[in-house]
């Protein structure tokens, strides 16, 4: 049975013009990788959303990354001021990996 | 009045209410994106080359420095005017008033593009140089837009301000329609002749399906519109009214031709809904979104497609 480890795997949905943001504070946190993925449509409090071609103004992007306790709290706090403002929508869970040196 | 049943009779008009009339009534037409994607750029560089070929015929003339001058001006100060009845009338916030604000004063280059195609079918088309006023008036607004929204706030210094002037100056827009009228300058009406087919006989046809499609974008963003209010509906129709109207007269005044002060109306009138969008996202990101496209795309455009063009268009010739 191979050993893993307990990681956190923080989520942030954010407008894609804005993504510099969950990145940037990424990188302050000590946080090198992370992935963007798009999204195609939603509902939310502000009603239903969906790629809006013409502008791009609206389109969102998924930022996903995996870290450890410390840098993923360290991120946490960086965007926690931003979420309204910036609309972002920010989960943390639990994670197991496999090569936990890596995160 | 001719040129106001004449516009309204035009396909490329009737293609765009088409697509307006099967959003309202929720068809599920609809053009695939890439191919939308590559009609926009197929105009703005049939649209930049045509302006581009024009002005190496005419020369640098003195109508155009001063159309040049005038649509800087305007840019920069529509906005100003705008957020006095965005926050009066509207109601709106500082930050909402100066993102909506900065819309109004940059352009949309569909609008001009269908406002050249409409005025050349009447023999009154603008001149050449009329593309590189309208690259000129997509910028000026942006910094007056965030003046407004930003005045006595303290900068926010995790502003991504290298990327909003990287999106401000070189989005796809900027840099295929100044690109390809710089290539049209260069290559004089001999280098264009060649390529011509490809850029003048499908381009009336392109432009057709290209509105059917906005048709369809800006009355689905009007329906899902959540934001609006009356007011700002009203606001949507008053600001190119208005807006329109000071550039036609300006354009007049400064002695461009009939077709090119009526352009410098449209342009006037005309809301940006792609290159500010974005640079508002990134740099006012607490502004609502659902706001200014809805006032840029749902109410201002279609305002200008059906009503706007042949409005100024026919204001031109009366005082021209």
């Amino acid at each position: 049975m191979v050993e893993t480890v307990t990681r956190k795997r923080i989520e942030i949905l954010v407008d894609k013009p804005l993504a510099q943001v969950p990145i940037r504070a990424a990188a302050d946190a000590g946080i090198a990788g992370y992935s963007l993925v798009p999204v195609q449509s939603g509902s939310g409090r502000h009603g239903n959303w969906r790629n809006d071609r013409i502008s791009g103004a609206e389109n969102k992007v998924l930022f996903l990354t995996i870290a450890s306790e410390e840098k993923a709290d360290a991120l946490v706090d960086a965007l926690a001021p931003k979420l309204d403002s910036h609309s972002l929508l920010l989960t943390v869970s639990d994670v197991q990996v496999v090569r936990g040196e890596r995160f | 009045m001719d040129i106001v049943i004449s516009t309204l009779t035009s396909p490329v008009i009737l293609f765009f209410i088409l697509g307006m009339l099967a959003a309202f009534a929720r068809s599920d037409l609809a053009i695939p994106e890439a191919i939308a994607k590559g009609l926009s750029l197929y105009l703005m560089a049939a649209i930049g080359l045509k302006g581009g070929v024009a002005v190496s015929e005419s020369g640098f003339t003195p109508d155009l420095a001063l159309a040049a001058v005038a649509g800087l001006a305007l840019s920069f100060l529509i906005p100003y005017f705008a957020y006095v009845l965005l926050t009066g009338f509207g109601k709106l916030d500082r930050v909402n008033a100066g993102a909506v604000s900065a819309h109004y004063g940059s352009v949309s280059v569909v609008t001009f593009v269908t406002a050249s195609e409409i005025f050349t079918g009447q023999s009154m088309g603008p001149a050449g140089y009329m593309v590189a006023v309208l690259a000129l008036m997509e910028t000026p607004a942006i910094i007056s837009g965030l003046m407004l929204a930003r005045r006595g706030q303290k900068r926010d210094e995790n502003g991504d301000g290298g990327g909003l002037i990287h999106e401000v100056l070189l989005n796809a827009s900027v840099v295929l329609l100044m690109g390809s009228f710089f290539i049209g300058l260069i290559a004089g009406p001999t280098g264009f002749e060649p390529i011509a087919p490809l850029f003048e006989v499908p381009f009336t046809g392109v432009l057709c399906f290209f509105l059917l499609d906005m048709g369809l974008v800006a009355a689905r963003r009007l329906v899902e519109a959540r934001a609006m209010t009356v007011r700002l509906t009203t606001l949507g129709i008053v600001f190119p009214l208005i807006n329109g109207t000071i550039g036609t007269v300006l354009g007049t005044m400064i002695g461009l031709d009939v077709g090119s002060a009526a352009a410098l109306g449209v342009l006037a009138a005309s809301a940006s809904y792609i290159a500010v969008p974005a640079a508002m996202r990134m740099a006012l990101p607490e502004a609502d979104p659902g706001l200014y496209l809805s006032m840029s795309l749902g109410v201002t455009f279609p305002f200008n497609i059906i009503f706007g063009i042949p409005l100024f268009a026919a204001l031109a010739q009366a005082i021209g």
